[in-house]
């Protein structure tokens, strides 16, 4: 019964997959010939087959659970990256910046959730992932309250929440 | 009367854009050292970028083309961080010292 559900999922997981590459190839060609829409499922076949091959579509990779999730994911990233981005002008421009080093534990179990957390560091400006070591990244920050920010946790419980 | 409105939410926000973008580049000549300047490169890649395309997302009016300019901000979300901590991390395998005080 588990196998049959992991299989199921990992079907409905091809199809997402084939579905958002055959969205991506229309929004950049724009066309709606039979013909061209023909080639457009040729290469996106291709495309598939390839990330097959290089075995890119493993569970890991691909976590259909938290593709619902990540539109407010994302507009949360926003408020934070834009948050994070008028502090770091400031600072830029009063010049009162003091820069240091900090460790931050990351609690999120599988590799896809470390990797976002890292990229969702960097992204905010004023806090630059520069190690990872397993799950303890060292982390530069622009300024004492940038990393004080960063040491209260949000972050890293948003990112883990979001593969519950 | 409408056209006007649009007008001027662009001006608005590309004048916003402009102005991270400058102060981006300023920090990149200010800050003190490499790990720094990448908190201003970020600054540039992320807000800059992002309030430009918006502007320019909001001129074209919503078509098949301001969903083309929406894919430019989310390549830059996936690959900026990665060229930023590629930075970072080499600069610290060779023993580059961030400037001011560090409790590791």
């Amino acid at each position: 019964m588990a196998k049959h559900n992991k299989d199921s999922l990992k079907t409905l997981s091809f199809i997402t997959y084939f579905i958002i590459l055959f969205v991506f190839w229309f929004i950049l060609s724009g066309y709606l010939k039979t013909l061209l829409l023909f080639f457009g499922v040729i290469s996106v076949l291709f495309v598939f087959w390839m990330s097959y091959r290089a075995k890119a579509l493993e569970e890991d990779s691909l976590p259909l659970k938290i593709i619902l999730r990540l539109p407010f994911y994302w507009i949360w990233l926003f408020k934070e990256i834009f948050k994070s981005g008028i502090t770091t002008t400031v600072l830029i421009w009063n010049g009162k910046y003091s820069p240091q080093l900090i460790t931050v534990k990351a609690s999120q179990k599988n590799r896809t959730g470390i990797a976002n957390y890292a990229n969702a560091i960097t992204l905010t400006p004023g806090t630059v992932t520069i190690e990872v070591d397993k799950k303890i990244f060292l982390v530069h920050a622009l300024s004492k309250k940038l990393s004080e920010d960063l040491q209260t946790d949000d972050m890293n419980k948003v990112i883990t929440d979001l593969d519950k | 009367m409408s056209y006007n409105y649009i007008e001027l939410i662009t001006l608005i926000l590309l004048a916003i854009g402009c102005f991270f973008i400058l102060s981006g580049s300023l920090g990149l000549i200010k800050l003190p050292d490499v790990f720094s300047r990448i908190h201003a490169a970020g600054l540039i890649d992320t807000l800059g970028s992002g309030f430009i395309v918006l502007a320019l997302i909001i001129y074209s009016g919503f078509s098949l083309l301001s969903l083309k300019l929406m894919l430019i901000p989310i390549f830059l979300i996936f690959t900026s961080p990665v060229t930023g901590h590629a930075i970072a991390l080499f600069a610290h395998e060779s023993g580059y010292k961030p400037k001011g005080k560090n409790k590791k």
